[in-house]
C-alpha cells in the first residue's frame, strides 16, 4: 500500500490546484484531497498533512481519459517511471519478475526500474470533470520545463550560435553587418529573385559600358576593355573611379561583392 | 528555462523537425516501454515531447484505452511512425522555412544568414536521412 510522507504543499510556481481529487495508485485508492501542480514538482495531499509528489522527470506520460470502460469515472491518468518509495526508501509494491538484466539491487532508484520497465499508475480523479482539460494543460506545461539532461542521441547537442538580433545589435551598434563574399561565394548564395536582380542591375550597368559618366564625385576616363565571361565586366568598369583602375581585377572583384551583398 | 529562441535552434539541428511537421497527422508513437499510441499529432516539441488527441492507447500487455488527450515526455519516445504519404523532405523543407521565417521577422535584413542556416540544416538532414533507409 502507499504511505504518505508529511510533506507541506507547495506555495510558490503552483500552475493548477485541484480540490476533491482522489487518487488511485496501481490500482489502489489512496485517498481523497487537493492536487497541485506546480513547476517544481506535482504533488498532492489529503487534507491531514500527509501526501506525495512526483517528479516530472520521471512522469513518463499523462492523458485524459473519458473511456469509462477502462475506467468508470474521468480523470488524470499519469504513468509514472518506476516504483515509488516510501519514507524509508524502500518500494512500495513488488517489483515485477522479469529483473534477470538488472544486476543492481537497489531501493527506489528510478533508472533500475526503468530498465525494467516497471511503472506505477497512478489517476486522479477530480470531483469537477470540467478542471480535466486545465489539469492536463498544466501538467503539459509544468512538463516541457523539466527536459531530460542526458539525451541517448547527442544530436540535440547545440554548438553553433544562432544569430541573435539582439545581441547582434548591442555590439554593432546596427542590425546589418556587412561581410564580403568572393564573387563565387555571393553567386551560390542568392536566391532566384537575387539572381534576377543581379542580372538586371548588370544589365543596366553595360548598357553604359560606350559613354563615359561623371557621378557624385566618380570620375571615369575610358572604360575598361577587360571581360569576363558573362559578367559584364566593363559595365562595373564604368563606375569604376578612376584612381582604381590601376587594379582592375582586384576592385572589380570587391564591386561585384557589394553589389551582390546589396542586392541580398 | 528554455527561451523560444534556443527552442528553434535546438529542432533546426536535429530530426525533431520533421516530427514538428506531423501536425495534424494521425500516426502511432511507439513507447520505450513497448507500449503505443496511435492519435492525432496536436504538438511536437524541441525535446519531443509529444502531445497527441483522439488516441488509441495499447499497453504493454495489449489491453486498449482511448485517451483524449496524452502527452508523453520526450525520453520515453522510442519510434514516431511516418505517414507513407507524408513526404519527408517536404515536410523538413517548410519546417525549417517556417522557423527562418520567424527568425527573419524579427531580425529585418539578417535574412542571408538565415539562408546560409537553412542550406547548412537541409544538408545536414538530408545527410542524415541516408542512414534512416
Amino acid at each position: 500500500m502507499v504511505l504518505l510522507k508529511n510533506l507541506r504543499p507547495p506555495t510558490e510556481g503552483v500552475r493548477h490546484e485541484q480540490a476533491e481529487t482522489s487518487v488511485v495508485m496501481d490500482g489502489h485508492q489512496v485517498g481523497c484531497g487537493t492536487l497541485y501542480i506546480a513547476e517544481t514538482r506535482l504533488s498532492w495531499f489529503d487534507g491531514s498533512g500527509m501526501g506525495f509528489s512526483l517528479e516530472y522527470p520521471t512522469i513518463g506520460l499523462h492523458a485524459i481519459s473519458r473511456d469509462v470502460s477502462a475506467y468508470p469515472e474521468e480523470h488524470l491518468y499519469v504513468m509514472v517511471n518506476g516504483k515509488l518509495a516510501d519514507e524509508n526508501g524502500t518500494e512500495m509494491a513488488e517489483r515485477p519478475a522479469n529483473r534477470e538484466e538488472d544486476d543492481r539491487s537497489s531501493s527506489g532508484g528510478e533508472d533500475d526500474d526503468d530498465e525494467d520497465g516497471a511503472i506505477t499508475e497512478v489517476r486522479f480523479v477530480p470531483s469537477d470533470k470540467v478542471a480535466l482539460e486545465s489539469m492536463f494543460s498544466a501538467m503539459c506545461e509544468c512538463q516541457a520545463l523539466h527536459p531530460d539532461p542526458e539525451d541517448d542521441d547527442s544530436d540535440n547537442d547545440f554548438e553553433g550560435e544562432e544569430y541573435d538580433v539582439e545581441e547582434a545589435e548591442a555590439e554593432h551598434g546596427h542590425a546589418d553587418i556587412p561581410t564580403f563574399y568572393t564573387s563565387d561565394e555571393g553567386l551560390s548564395a542568392l536566391t532566384q529573385e537575387g539572381h534576377a536582380t543581379l542580372e538586371r542591375l548588370e544589365g543596366m550597368l553595360a548598357q553604359s559600358v560606350a559613354q563615359q559618366y561623371h557621378m557624385a564625385g566618380v570620375r571615369t576616363e575610358e572604360p575598361s576593355v577587360e571581360f569576363e565571361e558573362g559578367h559584364g565586366e566593363t559595365g562595373t568598369a564604368a563606375l569604376t573611379p578612376s584612381y582604381l583602375e590601376e587594379r582592375p581585377r582586384g576592385t572589380l572583384q570587391i564591386f561585384r561583392a557589394v553589389s551582390v551583398c546589396f542586392v541580398l | 528555462t528554455l527561451t523560444q529562441l534556443e527552442g528553434r535552434a535546438i529542432a533546426e539541428n536535429s530530426m525533431v523537425v520533421l516530427l514538428q511537421g506531423l501536425q495534424g497527422e494521425v500516426t502511432t508513437v511507439d513507447l520505450r516501454n513497448e507500449s503505443t499510441a496511435r492519435g492525432r499529432v496536436v504538438n511536437v516539441d524541441a525535446f519531443m515531447n509529444v502531445r497527441l488527441e483522439d488516441v488509441l492507447y495499447r499497453d504493454r500487455r495489449g489491453k486498449l484505452t482511448e485517451l483524449q488527450d496524452l502527452f508523453i515526455t520526450g525520453r520515453n519516445v522510442r519510434y514516431v511512425h511516418i505517414p507513407d504519404h507524408v513526404d519527408i523532405m517536404k515536410t523538413m523543407q517548410s519546417q525549417l522555412a517556417k522557423i527562418h521565417r520567424v527568425r527573419n521577422f524579427a531580425s529585418h535584413g539578417g535574412g542571408r544568414k538565415e539562408y546560409e542556416l537553412l542550406d547548412w540544416s537541409l544538408e545536414l538532414t538530408h545527410n542524415t536521412l541516408f542512414l534512416f533507409p
